[in-house]
């Protein structure tokens, strides 16, 4: 289908799109527009107002200092995958990211507007969460720093207010001796996750300091799981990946037309131990 | 980009190395546009919402699905469309023939895609990469006739002639 009319701004200074924005809450703003433009085309949204961004200067920067990485939200999927300095830092970004689409679709999909857009099975948003960043959100009243942690709500729903945008998302700098893994199941090569399992695990003394646990689709929103409580102070062996895995007995997936919940609960379980698995090989190498 | 008074915004967009302008209601997909309003019909469309990849042209030199784009958007960049693979005497490139010869397309629905998907590979794999390379770059690309085997063969193919895409 073809979307419908709409008025179409393309602002190239972001205090002009902000104005924009706090003038038509309702509008839509188009970034890489890989999910929004689909969405526009079955008309499940009829925006009559378009702002399109990617002629805003100034939000498709990659800083790495010190091991932190922030990423403007017009960043290309594809330029932040494809970033040795990004990868250095952060290889889970990398590892989850390429997951996220296809190449074609990385090339112009963004980070700030699959953070916004808050898919289930966002890659990204579960490796934002998992690596502990904070999302930048400016209106034309001011910015505010929201955890990632804090930011997903659920499909779609996120802890942006009206007039409000995505503009950076900082990872901060990984711990010495941190490994990650990622994992994910979909029922073909690079489709859409049905689950994924996103991981990493700081390693001190030969022991687990900290854990973290992201599971997609295994809960309406990405959900975190307290791995760090489970794991801190030991080797993360079979029984303590048994331990993880016996702590997700109530989770509750939703069912849709790709799988069912109980099929994704199992799922979540087989993912979490080759994350885990995954991560602490990566944290003992970090270590080493 | 300019607004027109009847709604429209003008596009100024450099297409196989040539210059055209035109007036374009916002909602124009990019691909309607290729294909209606410069009559470049080689960009095919099939699913219209970005999941089959059929309609990838090279924006910029980076692979795009245009159906995912609107005409507006272009303004100021360059396009290659499949039209700028074959000589202007229809002459098919070393990435065509091979297609041909490998039997890389049934149909030729998805070909155009698959052309310009594959064009990007070889240009940053001139050796054509791993099969597994090969795999993930048109992974993005859905065709209904060939498995995929003759398309992997017929990239490879291309690369090892040597002349690439
Ligand atoms: S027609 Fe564009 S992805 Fe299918
Ligand atoms: S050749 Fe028919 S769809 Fe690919």
């Amino acid at each position: 289908m073809k979307p419908a009319p709409f008025a179409y701004h393309a602002p190239t200074a972001l205090d002009e799109a902000l104005a924009l924005l706090a003038a038509e809450p309702e509008a839509r703003l188009l970034a890489g527009g890989q999910s929004l433009v689909p969405r526009m085309r079955l008309r499940v949204e009829k925006p009559a107002v378009v702002i399109d961004l990617n002629r805003v200067e100034g939000l498709d920067g990659i800083a790495v200092d010190g091991g932190a990485v922030t990423v403007g939200a017009l960043v290309r999927q594809q330029a932040l995958v494809d970033d040795e300095a990004v990868f250095r830092a952060h290889p889970l970004i990398r590892l989850a990211g390429s997951h996220a689409g296809f190449h074609t679709t990385r090339h112009r999909g963004t980070v700030g507007g699959s953070i916004a857009f808050a898919a289930p099975w966002a890659e990204l948003s579960a490796t934002a969460i998992t690596l502990g960043a904070t999302i930048t959100a400016r209106s034309s009243a001011g910015e505010r720093a929201i955890a990632a942690g804090d930011f997903f709500l659920g499909p779609h729903q996120t802890a942006l207010a009206a007039g409000e945008m995505v503009t950076q998302v900082r990872f901060p700098a990984a711990d010495a001796g941190t490994g990650f893994g990622f994992h994910e199941a979909s029922p073909r090569w690079r489709d859409y996750a049905t689950a994924a399992a996103s991981a990493s695990i700081t390693v001190r003394d030969g022991a687990v300091a900290d854990a973290r646990l992201t599971l997609l689709r295994a809960a309406p929103a990405p959900l975190q799981v307290d791995a760090a409580s489970i794991l801190a102070g030991r080797a993360v062996d079979e029984a303590a990946i048994a331990d993880v895995v016996a702590a997700l007995d109530g989770i509750d997936p939703p069912d849709d037309v790709e799988a069912s919940g109980r099929h994704r609960a199992r799922l979540a379980r087989t993912l979490t131990e080759r994350a885990l698995a995954d991560a602490w090989a990566n944290a003992k190498e970090a270590a080493a | 980009m300019s607004a027109t008074e009847n709604g429209l915004v003008t596009v100024r967009v450099t297409v196989n190395g040539r210059a055209y302008e035109r007036a374009v209601e916002p909602r124009k997909a990019l691909s309607d546009f290729i294909r209606e309003d410069l009559g470049l019909t080689g960009t095919h469309v099939a699913c219209e919402h970005g999941f089959c990849g059929v309609c990838n042209i090279l924006l910029d030199g980076q692979t795009v699905r245009s159906c995912l784009m609107f005409a507006v958007q272009v303004d100021g960049h360059a396009i290659e469309t499949v039209e700028s693979l074959a000589s202007p005497d229809g002459t098919l490139s070393p990435l065509q023939q091979a297609f041909n010869d490998h039997a890389g397309l049934q149909c030729g629905y998805c070909t155009p895609g698959m052309l310009m998907t594959a064009k990007e590979h070889l240009d940053r794999h001139p050796d054509g990469g791993t099969d597994e390379e090969i795999r993930e770059a048109i992974a993005g690309v859905l065709c209904r006739c060939t498995g995929y085997q003759q398309i992997i063969e017929s990239i490879r193919a291309a690369a090892t002639t040597g002349k690439g895409a």
